[in-house]
């Protein structure tokens, strides 16, 4: 099953690779929201261990339960991915409301 | 005990101080404290000369043998002293001389900031912390030489003495840890009793290494030349840092170390030599300046360069001169440099060229100066006698040395008497310049008092040693002393006698050496300038490689990390047989979700609307939501569902931001590449992804089984924490400095989404100064003070164009089922926070809870409207409030003798099985960052352009 995983997680890192690679700045935000997904199932398949039982205490010894470590990392890593896409969902607001564009290829105000 | 938080009082009281302060309120407060600061040190002082060395001890990252730890003997008493009481001196002369308010605030930020580092750097018990603060040091220093940053010359000399001493201080990290590894322990006292430093083989490397970081610290030659660059700081932070407190860090740290590394010739002559040649390069030289600060500047090195030579006698012969030239450098250099503010301030000038005669409009000033030119000088009975009796009592023994520090006395003498005649003496050139000046700045009589203190301490210390002197250097004195201000018909005073009529005599030829050329010495300035030249010539190269499209820059930084991923992948993922566990329904129900996140995901890259695109985006999420489940993860997929709508959410408010030809314009051009174009994305994506996959199997077939701390986890939550999920007391306890810092990123998301959207504005042109935007936020309210009105370039209202039909939300429906939801999400809200630790749901899933119910609010009432309705919403106070919270929560087990966030648990009689403990506080303060964050965000993206911030 942790081979699915893995195999997933590359087609999903490799759409969301090639949504980053389009023009459309849109696209680009959610291409690096399937990356952060990506990443978070990673998260659960590298798991130590496969239980049948949610991690609470009262099912330790009666049952296998989840890895609760990779379970709490992923907590936090969901709510910081979050909140890397609010930043680039605001990045991307102001840019286009200033330039009236959402092309990144348009935007070359920045170029040295 | 106390006197451990010292050093961070007057930091703590820079932040705290109201910065809207009248100047006369704020200035003497400021000064008071520092004299208090000064009192409380001096109560110190007879039972550190009782019992030698005092130290206290807080435990800090104890597995690196990090350390607060406080050492405070004589030594370092004497500093602090130094650093308090001119400081006080300093704030009191400040708050006069900074006429703009803002100006003067920012100014008090820097210096009380420094004075806390510097405070730190000599009470430090570590040689780690020791750094900290020495590099704190550098850094405020380099912030209040660019004060005046719109200069050039200011950014230049900061630049140039941020490297000078950060490369020194690079040096002297090295030097450190190798002195504390030879040593075997990071603490000062342990370094001290350690008599065996000098045979251990490491020995040169560290002194050398600790050498760089002095000299460079202390202006030694040839690395003084960003002394003299520094003089751009505002003239108090010149008079404090760079005359009496920061610039003498090295020569601490050289005293410091001086019992159990001295006793070599490397010490001896490395210190002799460039002491000596400091001394005499600096003397030379500040004859040679027409700027008064330069001046000093180099008379400062000259002095600097006297004390590191007294480090480098044999047998604490220095000691004593070096303690006492300490003292009574600060005193009457500190003196000298407040007079050049003053008369700066008065005339507008700092120039010999353009000054003279000011007796008659600062006669006080004149009478101030003359008596710390004639300390400076070494004349009787003024503390800078004494210290040049004891400096050439303590370098007899030393021909050559004596020849050149009785050469720099004479240079000195004549400098002094310079400094006086031509600033209050002599005919007062282009007066009308002055007096012009004189009616926009006259000199506040408080400014006077810092200067007319010092001068007078100097007399006093001078007269009355035994009283003044003797108890501040006694305990730092082992041996026997004697510290009188004549001692008798012997060499040293013959030599006073001689340097006097010798000084005279070269101040009033002064016109005939003036016109003389010499020589430039060889200093390091020339190889910073050509270092300086070849960053800069290696960086234009750099540029020139840039392409300046972004996606070629992520496909670089994708590709190769890729590589290197497929890399580590290759390596392990054919060490052993592929295990093909395959089991039961559940595998089956997720293969299936996974086969549809994968299909919703590729159907979000497929469909060029924006609208579908999203919603497939937020189909392929709540799939994933679908495995945490089946993993089985309940608090994960919990999270993971009311994330995805919340990003979805986002999203679709986002999209009616832009402007929807702007939109358009962007669909057409998804596919527009070039065929060939769209082959390489698709070539890339495919090697990125394979190598993503690869590492992912890697990963997946070495798992970490018998290693793992979850086992122990599972044992312990219940015990230790008392709550029955595993995952909620990793995240509030065992993992609960990972939680504290990840509550603050995602209040700080809040933030700046919101200083994105509703701060910024075009200044000049693009780019955007983001500096700028930050500063616009006070800090303390987190208010923004001053509302930006955008341009007034036809921005639609509310968030959803409600003329457009089809996007009317507020029907009577939707607006009954909104103001029924969001009680219903705090209720939701306040059950998942008490019974976090029962099953799913925590602090943070009740703040997004809480959110989205907020989210629906700005969707169908628009941004007006719902700021109108939800007065009580203050998100911002809510995400200070949360961390605050947070915080408090994990201090207070320290009052009870526990660590720093430990667990409390109270057993009251609570109904419903509720319990209370600090895990419940700390689910609360998650609750409301998060809460406040998400509504912010939220609030941010709704805001319209033409609406100011309330």
């Amino acid at each position: 099953m942790n081979i699915i995983f893995a195999i997933a997680v590359g087609i999903l890192f490799g759409l969301g690779t090639f949504q980053i690679l389009r023009r459309d700045m849109i696209k680009t935000a959610m291409g690096f929201y399937i990356l952060f997904t990506a990443i978070n199932l990673l998260f659960i398949a590298v798991g130590a261990f496969n239980g049948s039982a949610p991690a609470y205490s009262q099912n330790v010894g009666v049952e296998t339960t989840s890895d609760p470590l990779v379970q709490a990392l992923l907590l936090t890593a969901i709510v910081i991915s979050f909140g890397s896409y609010a930043i680039l969902l605001g990045l991307i607001a102001i840019s286009a409301r200033r330039y009236d564009t959402a092309d990144s290829d348009s935007l070359d105000h920045l170029k040295g | 005990m106390g006197i451990a938080l010292l050093s961070f009082v007057p930091a703590l009281a820079g932040l705290l101080l109201p910065r809207k302060l009248p100047r006369t309120p704020q200035t003497w407060l400021l000064a008071a404290l520092a004299a208090a600061l000064f009192v409380v040190l001096l109560t110190y002082l007879p039972v550190v000369s009782e019992v030698g060395h005092l130290e206290f001890d807080f435990p800090w990252v104890p597995e690196l043998g990090l350390s607060l730890t406080l050492y405070l003997d004589g030594l370092a008493l004497l500093f602090a002293l130094i650093v308090t009481g001119i400081g006080a001196v300093i704030l009191l002369y400040a708050g006069y001389y900074f006429e703009d308010s803002a100006e003067r605030g920012r100014f008090y930020a820097l210096l009380l900031g420094f004075m806390s580092a510097m405070l730190a750097l000599v009470l430090a018990g570590n040689v780690l912390t020791l750094f900290i603060a020495w590099e704190l040091t550098s850094l405020l220093s380099f912030l209040l030489i660019s004060f005046k940053n719109e200069k050039e010359e200011a950014r230049a000399g900061a630049l140039q003495a941020l490297i000078i001493t950060g490369g020194g201080g690079l040096a002297l990290f090295v030097g450190l840890l190798l002195l504390g590894t030879a040593a075997g322990s990071m603490r000062i006292s342990d370094i001290l009793a350690n008599e065996t430093l000098t045979q251990h083989p490491w020995y040169t490397p560290f002194t050398l290494l600790l050498f760089a970081g002095c000299f460079s610290k202390s202006a030694q030659f040839p690395l003084h030349f960003w002394l003299p660059g520094a003089m751009s700081a505002p003239t108090p932070a010149s008079a404090y840092l760079h005359s009496a407190t920061m610039v003498k860090a090295g020569i601490y740290l050289l005293a410091r170390l001086y019992p159990p590394l001295h006793e070599t010739l490397l010490w001896q002559n490395t210190l002799l030599l460039v002491g000596m040649s400091t001394l005499a390069v600096g003397a030379l030289f500040a004859l040679r300046q027409r700027d008064l600060k330069a001046a000093l500047a180099y008379s400062t090195i000259s002095q600097l360069g006297a004390l590191t030579a007294l480090c480098a006698l044999p047998d604490y012969l220095g000691t004593k001169a070096l303690l006492v030239g300490v003292l009574a450098h600060s005193l009457y250099k500190a003196t000298l440099f407040l007079m050049v503010g003053a008369v700066d301030h008065q005339t507008g000038t700092r120039n010999l060229d353009e000054l003279g005669g000011l007796r008659k409009t600062m006669p006080q000033w004149a009478l101030v100066t003359v008596v710390a030119a004639l300390s400076m000088a070494g004349f009787p009975p003024l503390l800078g006698f004494v210290a040049k009796e004891t400096l050439l009592e303590a370098m007899l023994r030393q021909p050559l040395a004596l020849f050149v520090v009785v050469f720099s006395a004479v240079l000195t003498v004549a400098m002094a008497v310079i400094m006086v005649w031509e600033v209050f003496f002599g005919e007062s050139r282009s007066a009308a310049h002055h007096d012009e000046h004189h009616a926009q700045h006259p000199v506040p009589w408080q400014m006077l008092l810092g200067p007319l203190l010092l001068a007078a301490a100097s007399i006093l210390a001078g007269l009355n040693l035994e009283g003044f002197v003797t108890p501040l250097i006694d305990p730092t004195l082992e041996k026997e002393f004697e510290l009188v201000l004549f001692p008798g018909f012997n060499l040293p005073f013959f030599i006073s006698v001689i340097a006097f009529p010798s000084g005279l005599t070269l101040f009033s030829t002064r016109a005939i050496w003036r016109r003389a050329r010499v020589p430039q010495p060889p200093d390091a300035a020339a190889i910073y300038r050509a270092l300086v030249g070849s960053v800069e010539r290696a960086a234009d190269l750099v540029l020139r490689s840039q392409g300046g499209k972004i996606r070629y820059y992520l496909i670089v930084i994708l590709v190769a990390m890729s590589l290197l991923m497929a890399t580590g992948g290759l390596l392990r993922v054919f060490e052993q047989p592929w295990p093909f566990e395959f089991s039961g329904s559940t595998d089956v129900l997720k293969t299936a979700l996974l086969l549809f996140t994968l299909g919703a995901t590729l159907a979000s890259v497929v469909f060029k609307n924006h609208l579908t695109a999203t919603l497939c985006l937020g189909v392929a999420g709540y799939s994933i939501g679908g495995v945490f489940l089946l993993e089985p993860a309940p608090d994960v997929a919990l999270v993971q569902f009311l994330v995805e709508t919340l990003a979805t959410v986002l999203l679709i408010i986002m999209l009616v931001k832009i402007s929807p030809q702007a939109r358009e314009r962007a669909i057409a051009n998804i596919w527009s590449n070039t065929r060939r174009g769209l082959a390489r994305d698709i070539i890339l994506s495919s090697i990125i992804g394979g190598g993503v996959a690869l590492f992912a199997l890697a990963a997946v077939l070495h798992r970490p089984i018998p290693q793992t701390i979850a086992l122990w986890h599972l044992d312990n939550a219940l015990p230790l924490v008392g709550i029955p999920d595993v995952v909620g007391a990793i995240i509030t306890d065992f993992r609960a400095m990972d939680t504290v810092i990840e509550i603050t990123v995602f209040g700080i998301v809040g933030l700046g989404v919101l200083t994105l959207l509703t701060v910024t504005k075009p200044v000049g042109d693009w780019p955007l100064r983001p500096l700028q935007a930050l500063r616009s936020i006070d800090l303390r309210t987190l208010r923004i003070k001053r509302p930006t009105p955008e341009a007034p370039d036809a921005p639609p209202s509310a968030i959803f164009d409600t003329q457009t039909p089809g996007m009317r939300f507020a029907t009577p429906l939707t607006r009954t089922i909104a103001k029924i939801v969001l009680p219903v999400a705090l209720l939701l809200a306040l059950a998942q926070l008490l019974y976090a630790g029962e099953g799913p749901g925590d602090g943070f899933t009740a703040g997004v809870t809480s959110g989205l119910g907020v989210a629906l609010w700005y969707i169908v009432f628009g941004y007006g409207e719902t700021r109108r309705r939800l007065r009580w919403l203050r998100p911002r106070r809510l995400i200070g409030g949360g961390i605050a919270l947070v915080v408090l929560n994990a201090v207070v087990p320290m009052f009870f003798g526990y660590p720093f966030l430990a667990h409390l648990s109270f057993d009251l009689p609570l109904p419903a099985n509720l319990h209370l403990s600090s895990t419940l506080v700390f689910e609360i303060g998650i609750f409301l960052t998060v809460f406040g964050s998400s509504s912010l965000v939220m609030q941010a993206i709704a805001q319209p352009r033409d609406v100011e911030e309330a």
